[in-house]
């Protein structure tokens, strides 16, 4: 029979040979590896100040004959320290989950049981398959200024700990970012871009509980944002850019009346449009039509590089990297 | 023409739930800025836990989606009609105490309590566009008058705490329950009307 026994990091442990007694020989093996005798005192095997890579099977025999006289699975770890743990409504109105994890590894096995009081009622928590240390909620009232208190309390071998959580219904609303973020260049229009997303599919009904919505620019040369909080639409239009600068772009979800602001969406990049730089006149030029004569001059690629980067989602823009130059410099006016 | 009546009623409901979302949204920042300004003159933590005043009506409610229409304006009305007694009897109670000492708060009380009426006038328009009978305000006050006030001036500080906190609720509620009205539904309802006021 394999018993199994847990010890805290830098315990003393002390392992007898099942009923042997203290006189008899032994060989203890962990591992499958003999145990030196240092480490006896008599027939018990003493382990001081144990430690992480001490975790195994540690098997006692009897001297001359190899009997196994007993077998135990030691496992080092910590008693768990006071768990994180976070509430959140991303689905309002429906309900809410609670996520937590431990701070520190214990390095055994440990086991969560959370609590859920909305006033006197205990409400249940229904525990998520994946991720597993996750549970949700449904409300079952709405409105209520009656606060909810969440207990959730860690228990291993070694020890147990807890966290509470107390909030009220709005405090904990906070939608996930939105979705499909797109921005696109306006034609003809050297300084807007046009920027649109949806609503987090998470959301249940956004008819009923509307967002609100914050989006901030800036051109990648530049470390400060422009802000623009919307109060309704999925869409806006920036009529403030820098020609020619491409631009990184984020938008944030919150509900019009509770709550707080979801994180920031993915970033999306692009460039307002530019106008085609007119055919250069040259000299050069001209002798290249006139002679089969080669020239230094070399015409404009006629062929356009799309920028996979700046677009995410439906459209395209096409970046021509040597009339980039060219914008580049005229856009120097522009700032 | 009842197609047109039918149009004409959709668009004017549509109208007055917008404007009503609007007022409740006004209604609430206000009400929480009265809230924090109650709390800090009153020597109170506005986000203490306040056990259920009795007299306020509670702005929680179950199976809130499934509610109807008519429930949703019903409950809204006698709400609002409350609480306009409540304020009306919050401000008396300041003017009697503090008088001109903080006629700051008196003021932001008293503000409230206009919106809070204006927003229940608001409601009586919506039933009545929903050919709904308009509960008469005598008979509820027969039936459910204001409680006695506590004795002790800590318990009506608490008490006017938990008027605004149920108050603030409310505007919340009244804004998704307007809301929910400008949506099609199958129909308004099998909630009786109550008696027409005279």
């Amino acid at each position: 029979e394999m018993h199994s026994q847990y010890e805290r990091v830098g315990a003393d442990v002390t392992m007898k040979c099942g009923s042997m007694d203290w006189d008899a020989a032994v060989t203890w093996t962990v591992n499958g590896t003999d145990i030196d005798e240092s480490h006896l005192n008599g027939s018990y095997l003493i382990l001081k100040n144990v430690n992480l890579t001490q975790t195994g099977p540690y098997s006692c025999y009897e001297g001359s004959s190899w009997h196994l006289k007993y077998q135990t699975y030691l496992r080092v770890g910590t008693p768990p320290k006071e768990p994180v743990l976070m509430c959140r409504s991303n689905n309002y109105p429906k309900g809410f989950y609670c996520s937590w994890h431990l701070p520190t590894p214990t390095y055994i096995p440990n086991s969560f049981n959370i609590s859920v009081i909305h006033g006197t009622k205990e409400m249940v928590c229904e525990k998520d398959a994946v991720p597993k240390n996750r549970c949700h909620i449904r409300y079952l009232q709405l409105f209520s200024t009656v606060k909810y208190k969440v207990t959730l309390t860690v228990t291993n071998a070694l020890g147990k700990n807890f966290t509470t959580l107390t909030f009220d219904e709005f405090a904990i609303v906070k939608p996930d970012p939105p979705e499909s973020v797109v921005a696109k260049p306006v034609p003809n229009n050297p300084r807007r871009l046009e920027v649109s997303w949806q609503n987090p599919s998470s959301w249940p009904d956004p008819e009923s509980f509307p967002l609100k919505f914050f989006l901030r620019y800036r051109p990648l040369i530049l470390d400060q944002w422009q802000h623009v909080e919307l109060s309704d639409g999925t869409s806006h239009t920036i009529t403030d850019a820098y020609a020619g600068k491409e631009y990184i772009i984020q938008v944030a979800a919150k509900d019009n009346d509770i709550g707080t602001w979801s994180d920031w969406s993915v970033a999306v990049h692009a460039t307002p449009w530019t106008e085609e730089p007119k055919h250069l006149t040259t000299e050069a030029q001209i002798t290249e039509t006139t002679s089969a004569s080669t020239s230094s001059f070399m015409a404009p690629p006629t062929t356009k590089i799309c920028d996979k980067g700046a677009m995410v989602g439906s459209g395209a823009v096409a970046v021509c990297w040597t009339a980039g130059l060219v914008v580049a410099a005229y856009s120097v006016l522009f700032i | 023409m009842a197609g047109a009546d039918g149009a004409s009623t959709a668009l004017q409901r549509r109208d007055l739930c917008a404007r009503g979302i609007r007022l409740a949204g006004k209604m609430r920042s206000d009400v929480v800025n009265l809230l924090e300004a109650y709390a800090e003159r009153q020597g109170l933590d506005a986000s203490a836990s306040v056990a259920a005043v009795e007299g306020v009506p509670p702005a929680a409610v179950e199976r809130w989606d499934e509610q109807t229409s008519t429930q949703r304006l019903l409950e809204n009305l006698a709400a609002y009609r409350a609480f306009r007694a409540l304020l009306a009897q919050m401000l008396e109670q300041h003017r009697e105490q503090l008088g001109e000492a903080d006629a700051a708060l008196g003021r932001a009380l008293a503000a409230v309590l206009l919106q809070v009426s204006a927003f229940a006038y608001h409601l009586e328009e919506l039933l009545r566009l929903e050919s709904r009978g308009v509960p008469g305000e005598e008979e509820e006050e027969e039936e459910d008058g204001l409680p006695p006030q506590p004795h002790s001036l800590f318990e009506q500080k608490l008490r006017g705490l938990g008027v605004l906190r149920e108050l603030a609720q409310w505007a919340v509620r009244s804004a998704r329950d307007l809301r929910q009205l400008t949506k099609p539904s199958p129909g308004t309802g099998s909630a009786p009307s109550l008696p027409e006021s005279p």
